[in-house]
This record gives structure tokens, C-alpha cells and sequence, in this order.
């Protein structure tokens, strides 16, 4: 696989499709057929090892599939190349502070 | 019938306007091109191209009703009125419906769109399987008429470095000719952030394809071949 020749991208960008769309489907199948889910269980849930897992790896889906459908959008419409840089930067640094709090929150929570 | 056709004479007009006309059809004009002669005998300052007159050439491609279709082939019955007609999106226009296509042209030439193959040719043609022929159904049949490539939002975003349906689906139809031996560097060639990887599958190259072909499988096909062989 050549690096950017987008097809790292095409191939991360489904991968956390799937991802993201088995965690919603399982979040919609828990809440249509189980019993009323509290506030407490849901953070007792996460403070397990297979909760905290599984949500750190959705929340990784979700800014991998955040990360390349922005990236997308910006070789698109952001044709200036130092202003293309600029904007990416920004966006890489939003998602990563946004990522490794999350991971901070759940890591916290669990250990 | 009435229509409402673009008109643009760069020579003429600063800018480009719309012009209303009212013509009366005969019964034997059923197709949007018929009405585009009569128009012309009407008023011959209007510009379009066509030829065959059957959907073969692609000359006429054009945009009707909001949506990229060829004149010959599409009927006068299905159009609301007033049916509007104007150049193909994002090519820039020469004259009224008439538009530019080197852009288009030049992404066709560059995937090579010959059978490359170095060995000696034999005494009478290279055989294929019905199966391998199979492969090519789909694919071949593409008129270059530029309806899918005008209308893909991706070619509007990157006109000169996104190659377009169009030129993707006859890439694909070589790839996937066993005739043919250079798949590896035509797979090479697309393995390109904005050459093929632009391409969003919107399917809007596969809604206005008037063979009724379907670009965006064959690209995404394209995109599946270059995953299995980076495996």
C-alpha cells in the first residue's frame, strides 16, 4: 500500500464505517428489546475492561471516519495548498486533543 | 412545445442568457434533437452538436430538464415544459450547447485506452473465453459522450486531476481484458489520491449514463483490484 495514494484512507474509511455501524446497530438492537439502561449502568459497564475496549475502539472509528471524510472535504474544496495545510493542521489537532480526551476520560474511568 | 434553451455566443454576449421559444411539432418529432432541428430552422443562430441521430455518437449530449442525457434519445413526451436545455455542467462552453471536451479528452488519452500487449500477435485474432469476453460487458459499450463526467460532482471539484467516470470506466474495461497485459501499470497509474480515489460513489455518472452502463461499480471495482493486489 503506497502512502497517500489514498488508498489507505479509502480502506480506513470503511473499516470505521463498519465499526461505527455495528456499535450503532448494537446501541439501537440493546435499547429496542432490553431492559432501561441507567446512567449507573452504563458507567459501570464502561469501567469494565470489554466496555472500555469497545468504546475506546468506537470513539478511534469514529475519529479515523471523521478525520478522512474532513480530510476529503478539504483536497476538494480547500485548493490553495498553504491554506490546505493550514486547515488540516488544524482539524489533525482538533481530532487528536478530542481523541486523547476521550481515551483520558474512559482510561480514567476504567482503571 | 415550449423550451427554454441557453444561449452563449462569446463573440456576442458578455454573458450567458436564457431564451424562450415556442415551436410547433410534428408527430414524427419525438425526440428532443427533433425538436432542436426544427428549432434551428427557426432561429439558425443556435449551436449543438449531433450526428448519428440514434445514440451511438454521443455528439448531442447535453444537459435537459436539470438532468445530462443525450438529445437523440430522449423523448419530447417525457419532458415537462418548458424543457430546458443546456450545456453539459462544468465544461466550458464554446457556444450555446456546444462545449469544450479537451479536458475530457486528455484524462481519456492518459489511461491508455489501447490493448497493450508485447507478445507476437498470432496467425489470426487473440481468442478469448465467452467468459473472459463476459468481463467486458458493461464496460465497452461507453460512447464518451462526458454525461457521467459533466455531471459528477467529483470532476466539478477537481476537473484537471480527478480522471472522471468516463475515463475510469474504460480503464476498467482494459484492466479486465485478458487480451490485454498491462494491467499492473494502468493499476499503477490510477493508484492516485485524485486521479481515482476523489471518486465519493455519489452515482450520479451511473443515474444520467445513458447506455444505462454503471461507472461507479467499474470504479469501485478498480478500487477493490488495487486492494487485493496491495494485500
Amino acid at each position: 500500500m503506497r502512502i497517500f495514494s489514498g488508498q489507505r484512507a479509502f480502506v480506513l474509511q470503511r473499516i470505521s464505517a463498519l465499526v461505527l455501524l455495528a456499535c450503532i446497530a448494537g446501541i439501537a438492537l440493546r435499547l429496542a428489546i432490553g431492559p432501561q439502561v441507567t446512567f449507573t449502568q452504563w458507567r459501570t459497564w464502561i469501567a469494565q475492561p470489554l466496555g472500555a475496549s469497545a468504546l475506546l475502539l468506537v470513539a478511534a472509528a469514529l475519529f479515523i471516519h471523521a478525520w478522512v471524510g474532513t480530510r476529503d472535504v478539504v483536497l476538494d474544496y480547500v485548493q490553495p495548498l498553504a491554506l490546505r495545510l493550514t486547515v488540516l493542521t488544524i482539524v489533525a489537532t482538533g481530532l487528536t486533543v478530542l481523541a486523547a480526551w476521550t481515551g483520558f476520560i474512559v482510561l480514567t474511568h476504567a482503571l | 412545445m415550449r423550451f427554454r434553451i441557453y444561449r452563449f455566443d462569446p463573440d456576442r454576449h458578455a454573458k450567458p442568457q436564457w431564451q424562450d421559444y415556442e415551436v410547433r411539432l410534428a408527430a414524427s418529432d419525438v425526440m428532443v434533437l427533433d425538436a432542436l432541428v426544427v428549432l434551428k430552422a427557426q432561429d439558425d443562430s443556435i449551436a449543438f452538436r449531433r450526428s448519428c441521430r440514434e445514440g451511438v455518437c454521443g455528439s448531442d449530449a447535453m444537459n435537459i430538464n436539470g438532468l445530462n442525457a443525450l438529445a437523440c434519445i430522449t423523448r419530447l413526451a417525457d419532458l415537462s415544459e418548458p424543457v430546458t436545455l443546456a450545456p453539459l455542467p462544468s465544461f466550458p462552453v464554446i457556444r450555446d450547447l456546444v462545449v469544450d471536451m479537451t479536458q475530457f479528452f486528455a484524462h481519456y488519452h492518459a489511461i491508455k485506452p489501447y490493448m497493450m500487449n508485447d507478445e507476437p500477435p498470432p496467425e489470426r485474432e487473440r481468442l478469448q473465453s465467452p467468459e473472459e469476453r463476459d468481463r467486458l460487458n458493461g464496460l465497452y459499450e461507453c460512447i464518451l459522450c462526458a454525461c457521467c463526467t459533466s455531471f459528477c460532482p467529483s470532476s466539478w471539484w477537481n476537473p484537471t486531476k480527478f480522471l472522471g467516470p468516463a475515463a475510469l470506466l474504460q480503464a476498467q474495461r482494459f484492466i479486465v481484458d485478458n487480451r490485454d497485459h498491462a494491467a499492473p501499470q494502468r493499476l499503477e497509474f490510477l493508484d492516485d489520491v485524485y486521479k481515482l480515489y476523489r471518486c465519493r460513489t455519489i452515482m450520479n455518472c451511473t443515474q444520467v449514463c445513458p447506455k444505462g452502463l454503471n461507472p461507479a461499480q467499474a470504479i469501485e471495482r478498480i478500487k477493490i483490484e488495487l486492494l487485493r493486489r496491495s494485500a
